[in-house]
């Protein structure tokens, strides 16, 4: 029973820490300076935002004993979605850099370091 | 606050009254009739019900159910209409040469990688959308355009050369595609054929035994919900999705050039 309740208190915990990345997200999107930035602002919003409340879920149906067998389907589904957009989210932001680098479609400034810019003038594989 | 803030503000606000009074007006019409709000009653309540076997469905899922067999015939148009549009994509390319010949670069490797794990994930979770499809929300046709996601990425990824060389030719796409339809055709008539054959009385589209028509798909294996027909259509529509929209994505993919020379006849 306290195990139960310690499963639904992680995961209520989770999906708040899931609505304030999204907040955060959703403020960097509207705030930040360039696409790459913005791009960054939009993967906490994936990751922080969409992950970690599925895993919240899974753990408070865990945690839900009166649903009886069908726990079990909510949890795993909840995960393999998690796991789904955990793998795919970082790629999509990945390629979608990348073609904005190459096409020269996006203003890069302010701008620290520029390492795939190194990489390119030194005629390594991207 | 500039003007074209300004303007989106007041558009936005004006948007809402005017709907909120379209509405009020009674703009949407006026309530169903109650005739029609008792016809859902009555699915939600012969969806699964053992105490009415002669008029219940199959499966859990009352979207499937009422999809598949109470209204089965009009699905079964709907998928006409469906590959009448894949056929008519198909004419229109005939003469097409799609070869897999030449180098294909693909995007980078982190990419290609995640592809590769991807073309065994989607597939699984399409699939346990399309078998679960009479218990849970879901079916043939959204198991279908979910697996076509995995055809997206392959021919953005990897590139459509990459997909041919695989060995999905547009032969072989166009044979899964005609299993399917034919699944789907050969399920609806399937207790007529062996009713006829039995000297029995038996209907297209039949699913579960009916009064004088006591042949049947069936209903329960060892403990587990079969859902009759409802499987079968959900597994057939699937592969016939996947494929119908798989053929599209390969024909839409082709460059200008490739085409040109057909087109030009």
């Amino acid at each position: 029973m306290i195990l139960n309740a310690i499963l639904v208190y992680i995961g209520e915990a989770l999906v708040a820490i899931g609505v304030f990345c999204d907040l955060a997200a959703s403020i960097g999107i509207i705030r930040f300076p360039n696409f790459y930035t913005r791009l960054h602002a939009a993967t906490v919003g994936t990751i922080g935002g969409a992950v970690l409340p599925l895993v919240g879920v899974a753990l408070m149906a865990l945690g839900a004993d009166w649903l009886g067998n069908y726990r079990f389907f909510l949890a795993g589904a909840s995960i393999v979605a998690g796991i789904l957009i955990l793998l795919l989210a970082p790629v999509g932001s990945h390629v979608l850099a990348q073609a904005a680098h190459r096409a020269g479609l996006a203003p890069r400034e302010p701008i620290a370091f520029d390492h795939l810019e190194e990489d390119r003038r030194r005629g390594g594989k991207e | 606050m500039r003007a074209s803030e300004l303007f989106v503000l007041v558009s936005i606000i004006v948007f809402i009254f005017s709907l909120a009074y379209i509405t009020s007006l009674g703009g949407l019409g006026q309530l169903p009739p109650v005739n029609v709000r008792l016809l859902a009653q009555r699915y939600l309540e012969l969806t699964w019900n053992p105490l009415k076997p002669f008029m219940s469905s199959s499966g859990y899922e009352s979207v499937t159910a009422i999809v598949w067999d109470f209204r089965g015939l009009d699905t079964f148009f709907e998928t006409a209409v469906f590959y009448g549009a894949i056929i008519a994509a198909i004419a229109i390319y005939r003469g097409v040469k799609i070869s897999g010949k030449g180098r294909t670069t693909g995007m980078s490797p982190i990419a290609r990688t995640i592809t590769r794990l991807s073309t065994i994930l989607i597939p699984t979770v399409a699939a346990s959308i399309a078998l679960h499809g009479h218990l849970t929300p879901g079916g043939g046709f959204q198991a279908g355009s979910v697996a076509t996601v995995i055809v997206v990425l392959i021919i953005m990824v990897f590139g459509r050369k990459a997909l041919i060389r695989k060995g999905m030719t547009k032969a072989r796409i166009l044979l899964f595609r005609s299993l399917g339809l034919l699944g789907i055709g050969f399920t609806a008539v399937a207790i007529l054929l062996a009713g006829t054959a039995l000297g029995l009385n038996a209907y297209v589209f039949q699913n579960q035994p009916k009064p004088f028509a006591p042949l049947g798909f069936p209903k329960l294996y060892d403990g587990m919900i079969l859902g009759g027909s409802l499987l079968l259509f959900n597994l057939f529509e699937f592969i016939a999705v996947t494929a119908g929209f798989t053929l599209v994505l390969l024909l839409l993919s082709l460059g200008e050039e490739e085409v040109r020379g057909v087109v030009e006849k």
